[in-house]
C-alpha cells in the first residue's frame, strides 16, 4: 500500500458528509485485497479482515471517511447561490474562496462572493452563513439548468507536497486516517489469529457520527479504537493546546475513553518504539468514539489522533510518517490486545 | 487577448517587484513601438501613428498587484508579513501563496476554528497576526529558501468559469496591461503613449514619474474597478455591474475627472455602439490619482473594466468588458487625440 498515494487521491476526492460514495468506492478498490467488504445503508464501508472465533475478542479499526462542505439550499434571482455549511465550518475562510459546485452534469467552479475594501465601511465581521452567496457566472435560467438545492459544494485546492514533507490540501481531516486504519489493516492482515478484525470508513461524522455509530452495531466488536486528527503546532495556536508534527500518534485519555486501553497503546508503543503523544479531554472527545462507546451494551474505545495543522481549512497539512507510526501502533495494539486473555 | 491576460496573471508582480511583468509586456511589444524602461520599473512606449495628434495623449495601465512582503522570520522557521496594498483581512486565512522568486509553495496560517472561542468567531484576525508556513522548522531552514523582504502573491490559477467569466489573481491590473498591449500591436490613427507602471497599489509612485517623463496633455488611466452586482447588495450600493461594458469615472476619491473627456468616453460609446457604464459612486482611486498632479496638471480620465471581488485572489472580469473596452479606447485614441 502507497500510503502517499492513496492520502493523496483519497483526499482530492470528494466526500462531504452524507455523500461519500465516491470516497467509499476508492477505498473499497484497496480493502478487498484484505477482507470482504460490505456497505451499510448508511454508506459506511465495512471491511471484515476476520471474524472472531466464538468468545474471541473482537477488534474495529474505525475512522470516519466524510469532509465537512456547503450545500445549496436556493438559487437567487440573478443565478447567485445560497449554502449552508455541513460540519464545522470556519466562517472566516469563505470570502473570495474559489469552491467546486458538485452537479448531476459535473463540476462548476464558483466564487463567493465578497465586498472589496474600497466599498467597505465600519469594522467588518466575518460573514455569517446566511450573508454569503456563490457566484457560478449563470443567469437564474441558466444556473437551474445545472444546480439544484442539495447539491454540494467543496472548497477547492489542490492536494500537494510541500517543504519539510507535508502533504496539504482539503480533507487531510479526515482521510489520512482512513489511510492509517487501512495501512494497519494490512499490517495485521495475513496473521492466523482466534480474534477478529474490521476496518469501518465511516459516514456523517461531521454531522454527529451517525455513519460509526450504525457500524458499530452492526461489527459487534469488543474493543475500537477510532483514528482521527489532532492539532498539530502551526503559529497560531497555543503550544499546550497543540502536538508536534513527527511526534508520532496521539493517544488519548477521556472520561468516556477506557483507561486501561490508552495504557495499553502506550505500553505498545514502548514495546515496538514507536513514537507517540498524548492528550486528555475531559468530556466528550468530538470525535466517533462518543457514539461508539454507546453501541449495543458497550464498547471499549479509545482515540488516536494524527496532528494535523489548520483544521477544517481547505490547506490542512500532515506528516505521513505520522500517518504510518499510527498504522503501526493500530496494529501492534490489536495483537498485544489480541494475544493477551 | 484571454490568453495574453492568462499569461500575465501568472507572473508574480507585487509591487515594487513588477520586473518579471515588465520583461513579459517588453516581450509583446518590443516590434510595434519604441519603448523605455525608467528608474522606478515603468515601461513606457511611444506608438508611431499615421498622424501627429493635437494633444499628447497617454494610455496607463498598472503592471503591480497586491501581494504581502515578508517581515520576520521566526525561529521556528515561521514567516511574518505586511500586506502590500489594500487587502481585506477576511479574504487572506487559509489561503495558499507562493513566496519569493524561489516561488516556494505557502499557508496563510489558520487557527482551527475548535480553538477559537464562541465570543470570537466573528472577529476577523488581523493580518498582523497571521503568519506564512512554509513547512520549515526553523528560522535556519527558512533562511535557505526565502529572505526578508520576499514578495508574497496569492497562488490561484486562472479559471474560465459561467457564462464568459473568467477568473485569476492580479487581473487588476494585469488585464489592463492586455489591452494596451492590444492597442499597440493595432495600426493607430495618431501617435500615442503608453505606460505600464509600477507601485500602483501603494500610492501611484510610478505613475507619477511616468507622467512626469511623457509630459501628456491627457492621461487616461486603464483600470478595473469594484463591481458589487453582487447577491444581497442593493441596485443602488452596486457601482457598476459586469458585462455592462467599460465603466467611465466621473469622480472617485483621488480624482475628479475632467467633465469634457468624461462626456467625450460616453458619447463616443453611444456613437459607435460600444457598452459603457458611468460608475456609480464616488470609491476608490487609481493612477489618475498620480497622473492629474504631475507636470503642472494633466486632463484625467479613468476607463475601467468592472471587476468583482477586486484586491481577492478571485477577481473576476466578463470577456466581452474587456473586448468592449479595447473597442472604446481604440475610438477614443482617435477622439482625445483631437478633442478641445
Amino acid at each position: 500500500m502507497n500510503c502517499k498515494d492513496l492520502l493523496m487521491r483519497l483526499s482530492s476526492a470528494v466526500g462531504v458528509s452524507g455523500r461519500e460514495g465516491s470516497v467509499v468506492a476508492m477505498a473499497a478498490e484497496e480493502l478487498r485485497a484484505l477482507g470482504e467488504v460490505s456497505i451499510s445503508p448508511l454508506g459506511d464501508l465495512i471491511c471484515t479482515i476476520r471474524q472472531p472465533e466464538k468468545g474471541q475478542k473482537n477488534f474495529m479499526l474505525d475512522a470516519h471517511v466524510d469532509e465537512i462542505g456547503m450545500i445549496v439550499t436556493w438559487i437567487d434571482d440573478e443565478g447567485f447561490l445560497k449554502v449552508s455549511p455541513v460540519g464545522g465550518f470556519d466562517r472566516s475562510l469563505l470570502l473570495a474562496s474559489q469552491v467546486s459546485v458538485h452537479t448531476a452534469q459535473g463540476d462548476l467552479p464558483g466564487f463567493i462572493c465578497s465586498i472589496p475594501p474600497h466599498l467597505q465601511n465600519g469594522e467588518a465581521k466575518n460573514p455569517k452563513f446566511e450573508d454569503i452567496y456563490i457566484d457560478i457566472g449563470y443567469s437564474k435560467e441558466e444556473a437551474e439548468k445545472r444546480v439544484q438545492p442539495g447539491d454540494i459544494a467543496t472548497f477547492v485546492t489542490p492536494t500537494r507536497e510541500m517543504h519539510g514533507g507535508f502533504i496539504t490540501g482539503k480533507a487531510i481531516d479526515n482521510r489520512s486516517s482512513c489511510v492509517a486504519v487501512m495501512r494497519a489493516a494490512e499490517l495485521l492482515g495475513s496473521e492466523d489469529k482466534p480474534y477478529g478484525l474490521s476496518v469501518t470508513l465511516t459516514t456523517r461524522e461531521e454531522v454527529g457520527g451517525m455513519g460509526a455509530q450504525a457500524a458499530a452495531y452492526t461489527v459487534n466488536p469488543t474493543h475500537a479504537i477510532t483514528v482521527d486528527v489532532g492539532f498539530g503546532w502551526t503559529p497560531d495556536c497555543k503550544k499546550e493546546q497543540c502536538r508536534a508534527f513527527g511526534g508520532g500518534p496521539i493517544i488519548g485519555f477521556g472520561s468516556l475513553l477506557d483507561g486501561e486501553m490508552s495504557r495499553t497503546l502506550i505500553e505498545a508503543a514502548k514495546e515496538e518504539d514507536i513514537p507517540y503523544q498524548t492528550e486528555a479531554m475531559g468530556g466528550g472527545t468530538g470525535t466517533n468514539a462518543d457514539s461508539i462507546l454507546i453501541t449495543r451494551g458497550g464498547v471499549k474505545t479509545g482515540v488516536l489522533s494524527i496532528p494535523q495543522g489548520y483544521m477544517h481549512t481547505p490547506v490542512e497539512k500532515i506528516l505521513p510518517e505520522d500517518i504510518e507510526n499510527t498504522a503501526r501502533l493500530l496494529a501492534a495494539y490489536v495483537k498485544k490486545e489480541g494475544n493477551r486473555k | 487577448m484571454i490568453r495574453l491576460i492568462e499569461n500575465l496573471c501568472a507572473i508574480n508582480g507585487v509591487s515594487g517587484d513588477e520586473q518579471d511583468v515588465a520583461a513579459a509586456i517588453i516581450e509583446q511589444i518590443k516590434d510595434y513601438c519604441e519603448y523605455e524602461v525608467t528608474p522606478l520599473g515603468d515601461v513606457i512606449a511611444f506608438k508611431k501613428g499615421a498622424k501627429h495628434p493635437r494633444n499628447r495623449v497617454m494610455f496607463d495601465a498598472h503592471m503591480d498587484e497586491v501581494g504581502f512582503i515578508i517581515t520576520y522570520i521566526t525561529e521556528e522557521g515561521v514567516l511574518r508579513f505586511a500586506t502590500v496594498g489594500g487587502i481585506d483581512n477576511r479574504v487572506i486565512q487559509g489561503k495558499p501563496v507562493v513566496v519569493g522568486k524561489n516561488k516556494v509553495y505557502g499557508i496563510i496560517s489558520s487557527k482551527p476554528i475548535h480553538l477559537i472561542d464562541r465570543d470570537h468567531r466573528d472577529d476577523p484576525i488581523k493580518a498582523a497576526d497571521l503568519s506564512i508556513d512554509i513547512g520549515c522548522r526553523n528560522r535556519e531552514e527558512a533562511e535557505g529558501l526565502v529572505s526578508v523582504g520576499d514578495r508574497v502573491s496569492f497562488d490561484s490559477p486562472f479559471v474560465r468559469f459561467g457564462d464568459g467569466f473568467l477568473k485569476s489573481k492580479a487581473l487588476d491590473d494585469r488585464a489592463g496591461c492586455a489591452v494596451l498591449i492590444k492597442m499597440i500591436q493595432s495600426d493607430l490613427e495618431y501617435d500615442t503613449y503608453f505606460s505600464f507602471t509600477t507601485r500602483e497599489e501603494v500610492g501611484g509612485m510610478g505613475a507619477q514619474t511616468a507622467t512626469y517623463t511623457v509630459k501628456p496633455d491627457i492621461a487616461v488611466a486603464i483600470e478595473t474597478t469594484t463591481a458589487a452586482d453582487i447577491g444581497g447588495v442593493a441596485p443602488e450600493k452596486r457601482v457598476c455591474f459586469l458585462g455592462k461594458g467599460p465603466v467611465i469615472s466621473f469622480m472617485d476619491k483621488g480624482t475628479i475627472y475632467d467633465k469634457r473627456l468624461y462626456q467625450l468616453a460616453l458619447d463616443t460609446a453611444k456613437e459607435y455602439k460600444i457598452k459603457a457604464q458611468p460608475k456609480l459612486g464616488v470609491f476608490g482611486g487609481n493612477n489618475a490619482g498620480s497622473m492629474h498632479q504631475a507636470v503642472g496638471g494633466v486632463r484625467p480620465v479613468g476607463i475601467s473594466m468592472p471587476c468583482r471581488y477586486l484586491h481577492t485572489q478571485s477577481c473576476v472580469l466578463q470577456e466581452e468588458d474587456i473586448t468592449a473596452t479595447y473597442d472604446l479606447l481604440m475610438k477614443l485614441s482617435q477622439v482625445y487625440a483631437i478633442c478641445d
